[in-house]
């Protein structure tokens, strides 16, 4: 293939990638509880989701066919992350709600263990293929072009996905609800709004979004407990990069860490494919020392 | 019981604690097995580790997620000057000069990153701390050469010039005559290591520890009273860094090797935990953190268990943070509130506020 | 006051603690049905701490009776539900959310749309510069501005009790004076009740029938504002001699 057509399959490649981090990006961002919580719970979230997704769907693909039993799968799995979410909230994160800052981290990152190791003693901790609507190598042409169908399909869906989750947050009550409750929740509660009822309801949904990112990773990578920590760093670089508050800034900054990540890799030869994690931290260092609130940032992270 | 507890804070009780403490750590090589002697000197090698972290986080309130990169760091600057120069003229000198570096480099990489890390709070702090071992990691897989990579250093078997002009193999931690490798190993780990926890003690009892303390709880009323924030968590992390590293070093003298995966990022994750299961702003606390670091990672190998560790450090962590969010260490305060309770201590007051309340009661 | 008429708040000896500092030691207050009661007094008298009580902020000790029902320690949540709508100190803009959106906020327990619509449109007539401003997000209002939509977006719960923290606090004294016009006219045309923290007694005389005023946790003094309006110790401590 020509060298274009390898820098688009690249670029495409990454944005794809790129989506997922985006997805759980925006997860975390939609749970920030206005003050930058470190939250490695949602990863915990997405890898257990994913799991009862391949469980479902394997239980279902015997009695009503492949593609219906792995679309059974998904929907179970977004439904139990949902309530998943809901319950770490109300009965782990809400008991440190008035915790100092580094004992909230602790506890998401306790969490988080927790739940990984509870993944890997309950469907071992070898790689699982996760059965899926096409196998991931395959790829159709555009023109000269060769693209991964996954690709397409994961950059699609979670656009769709976050197109859903605006619609949401702009247009319905609850979604009115819940960015009250995440700009200043003791306000939000004097309009009578239920600020726990809320915050349940968010990290419900983002560990619903983060569940769809990890089933869409896992249908390309296969399942095994470990692989998505990968994912929930770079989620993290991104929000801190794109601006805790922001969720288009997390969105951005995911799918612009990936291309660059990638560009990188290809085009530096000395960076090549093992040193190309390095650049998204590094980045990381630049954007925090430039703009310390993220590229689209608001809210003062910088201590006076 | 109350006498009991009224006898565990009495100075001259400490002190005779302690005193037995030395005794008995000085005598334990010489009677206990290798295993043992070896298990211990471990842990104090992951105790000083954590006290650095203890120091940042606990004391200071920093989030640290990246101290695996001090440690590492640490293991290098140790690691490699021996492996260069103990064959040679400069022999024991270069244990020294590798002492010195572990110190030096992670201490003053600590300090360079704090002057610009620890202006961020909350999550960009944390990123940052992360972002050290994730990219010190791939970066000693690549220069190879130099760091040996994912296969690593190891020094139990180096070229010397012996006295009679020949070249021989030999270990630079090897004992001298009248003690076995483990014990000699192991004294020199203790020993170092109660400097550095002495220095701790000394360093927190002072008006150190109390800055620490208030730029903690509230920077603004430690600027108010002309404690400068910036300046105290940059000291802290700094102090994290050097700790960092000499814990590196003495991991080298312990296991006379290291690799890149001594940098790998879940170590880190494993010492904060560490760090709060034994009690994270407590100097004692960084050794009961040691003593469940070892217990996690022998127990959970060695008995075949190793895929319930991670259950484990999860569960556990989050039963401290409920249940005794001081760690380890504050049990027996905890204790003696619960007994005082108990006995029809005082009710609470009607009117406290509602958001006055916090998790951890750290001291 | 006649006997048979059920106060529409009563607060009787309540106090409040801080960690360990109190900070209400008793204070008594009564709101009679479609009245508007000041509460005066310097800073750090505990005037902000009694409306935290009530709301459900702060936790308090004491009696706080509401429509004859206790509502002492109940979450701020249960107590906007019942029609208590408190602008707290600092006004509680919520910043990243547009003047519309702060107002429909105001209306969230509410169900009947048709209505959240008349008053929306009513409380922007009332209120011309929220009615051009109304798509920008409320960080960007002024002062005034932010205190005009909070106290809007307080209105449009349509509560039975409105309790306002200093209303005019670092307002210029003519956009105060709009402001408080602008709670007077909201008052007589709802008739509904009100609790006003001020500083600034001339301000809170020109909306409110009686006053109390609050010395480091206790009333002190209170009264009509006809009484008290030529008051001397009044006049010399908060209208400046």
């Amino acid at each position: 293939m020509n060298p274009f057509g390898t820098f688009v399959q690249l670029v495409v490649d990454a944005l794809a990638q790129g989506s997922l981090y985006a997805a759980l990006a925006l997860a975390i961002v939609l749970v920030n509880q206005a003050t930058g919580l470190v939250n490695f719970a949602q990863g915990g979230m997405a890898v257990l989701g994913s799991y009862i997704g391949m469980t479902i769907g394997g239980l279902f693909i015997p009695l009503v066919g492949s593609t219906a039993g792995i679309l059974i799968g998904i929907i179970g799995a977004v439904a139990a992350s949902l309530l998943l979410g809901a319950f770490v909230e109300r009965f782990v994160m809400r008991r440190f709600e008035r915790a100092e800052e580094d004992t909230k981290v602790v506890a998401t990152i306790g969490v988080l263990t927790l739940i990984v190791g509870l993944v890997g003693l309950i469907w071992g901790f070898n790689s699982i293929p996760y059965p899926f609507f096409f196998t991931s190598s395959e790829s159709i042409r555009i023109g000269d072009v060769s693209v991964s169908v996954w690709s397409i399909v994961t950059f699609l869906t979670i656009i769709a996905l976050m197109g859903v989750l605006q619609l949401l947050f702009r247009g319905t009550k609850m979604g009115l609800g819940l960015r009250a409750v995440a700009d200043n929740s003791p306000s939000a509660a004097l309009s009578g709004i239920r600020v726990g009822g809320m915050r349940m309801v968010g990290w419900g949904l983002a560990a619903a979004l983060g569940t769809i990112a990890a089933i869409l990773l896992a249908s390309k990578s296969g399942l095994a407990p470990n692989n998505f920590d990968g994912i929930l760093v770079y989620a993290l670089a991104a929000v801190v990069i794109g601006g805790l508050d922001s969720p288009i800034g997390a969105v951005v900054a995911a799918l612009g860490i990936t291309v660059l990540e990638s560009l990188a890799a290809a085009y530096i030869p000395w960076i090549g494919h093992d040193l190309k994690v390095v650049v998204p931290f590094v980045l990381i260092f630049v954007v925090l020392i430039v703009r310390p609130q993220g590229l689209f940032g608001r809210k003062a992270v910088v201590r006076v | 019981m109350s006498g009991f507890f009224a006898l565990t804070s009495n100075r001259w009780f400490r002190l005779g604690a302690f005193g037995v403490l030395l005794v008995v750590l000085g005598v334990l090589p010489l009677v206990a097995n290798e295993f043992t002697n070896q298990t211990v000197s471990h842990i104090a090698v992951i105790a000083v580790a954590i006290l650095g972290l203890n120091i940042v986080m606990g004391y200071t309130g920093q989030v640290s997620l990246g101290h695996s990169f001090f440690v590492g760091i640490g293991a290098y600057c140790a690691i490699i000057p021996i492996q260069a120069w103990w064959g040679g003229p400069l022999a024991e000198g270069a244990i020294v000069i590798g002492f010195v570096l572990s110190i030096l480099i992670p201490g003053l990489l600590g300090l360079l990153i704090a002057l610009v890390a620890v202006r961020l709070r909350g999550l960009a702090l944390a990123m940052i701390t992360i972002a050290l071992p994730t990219i010190a990691l791939p970066l000693a897989q690549k220069f190879s050469d130099f760091t040996g990579g994912n296969e690593g250093i190891s020094i139990r078997r180096l070229d010397y010039v012996g006295a009679d002009g020949q070249i021989y193999k030999g270990n630079p931690f090897a004992a001298g005559p009248g003690l076995d490798n483990d014990q000699w190993q192991y004294y020199l780990i203790i020993s170092i290591a109660l400097v550095f926890f002495a220095l701790a003690y000394f360093l927190v009892r002072g008006k150190y520890g109390r800055a620490f303390a208030i730029v903690k709880s509230n920077e603004a009323i430690a600027s108010s009273m002309g404690i400068s924030p910036y300046r105290y968590k940059v000291l802290a992390f700094t102090i994290a860094g050097v700790y960092g590293g000499a814990s590196g070093f003495l991991l080298i003298v312990w296991g006379q090797y290291t690799s890149s995966e001594t940098l790998a990022f879940h170590h880190s994750i494993e010492y904060v935990i560490a760090s709060i299961v034994g009690g994270a702003g407590s100097i004692i606390g960084a050794v009961f953190g040691g003593v469940f670091y070892i217990l996690v990672d022998q127990v959970m190998n060695g008995l075949q268990l190793a895929k319930y560790s991670a259950v484990v450090q999860g569960g556990v962590i989050l039963v401290i943070l409920f249940l005794l969010p001081g760690g380890l260490v504050s049990l027996p305060r905890a204790i003696r509130r619960l007994v005082r309770r108990r006995r029809g201590g005082h009710t609470v007051e009607a009117g406290r506020p509602a958001d006055s309340a916090s998790v951890n009661t750290k001291q | 006051m006649a006997p048979s008429e059920r106060n529409l708040l009563e607060l009787t000896d309540v106090t409040a603690f801080y960690g360990p500092v109190q900070v209400l030691e008793s204070v008594s207050i009564q709101v009679p049905e479609s009245g508007a009661v000041g509460i005066l007094g310097a800073n750090g008298a505990g005037k902000t701490t009694t409306l935290r009580a009530i709301s459900g902020t702060v936790r308090a000790g004491g009696s706080i009776v509401y429509e004859g029902q206790s509502i002492r320690g109940f979450k701020p949540e249960k107590v906007a539900s019942l029609g208590i709508a408190h602008v707290p100190e600092g006004r509680g803009t919520l910043g990243n959310l547009t003047v519309r959106e702060n107002l429909m906020v105001g209306a969230y327990l509410r169900k009947d749309r048709q209505q959240i619509a008349t008053d929306l449109d009513y409380l922007l007539e009332l209120f011309p510069n929220l009615k051009a401003r109304i798509k920008s997000n409320a960080s960007a209002l002024s002062g005034g501005e932010q205190q005009m939509l909070a106290v809007s977006r307080a209105f449009m719960a349509k509560p039975r009790l409105l309790i306002l923290d200093e209303p005019s606090l670092g307002l210029a004294p003519s956009t105060a004076r709009n402001v408080y016009n602008a709670i007077a006219q909201l008052r007589k045309e709802s008739g509904i009740a009100m609790l006003v923290v001020e500083q600034n007694a001339n301000l809170a005389f020109s909306v409110v029938d009686s006053v109390t005023v609050l010395e480091t946790g206790r009333n002190v003094l209170s009264g009509t504002t006809a009484e008290l309006r030529g008051n001397d110790e009044i006049r010399k401590a908060y209208l400046g001699g």
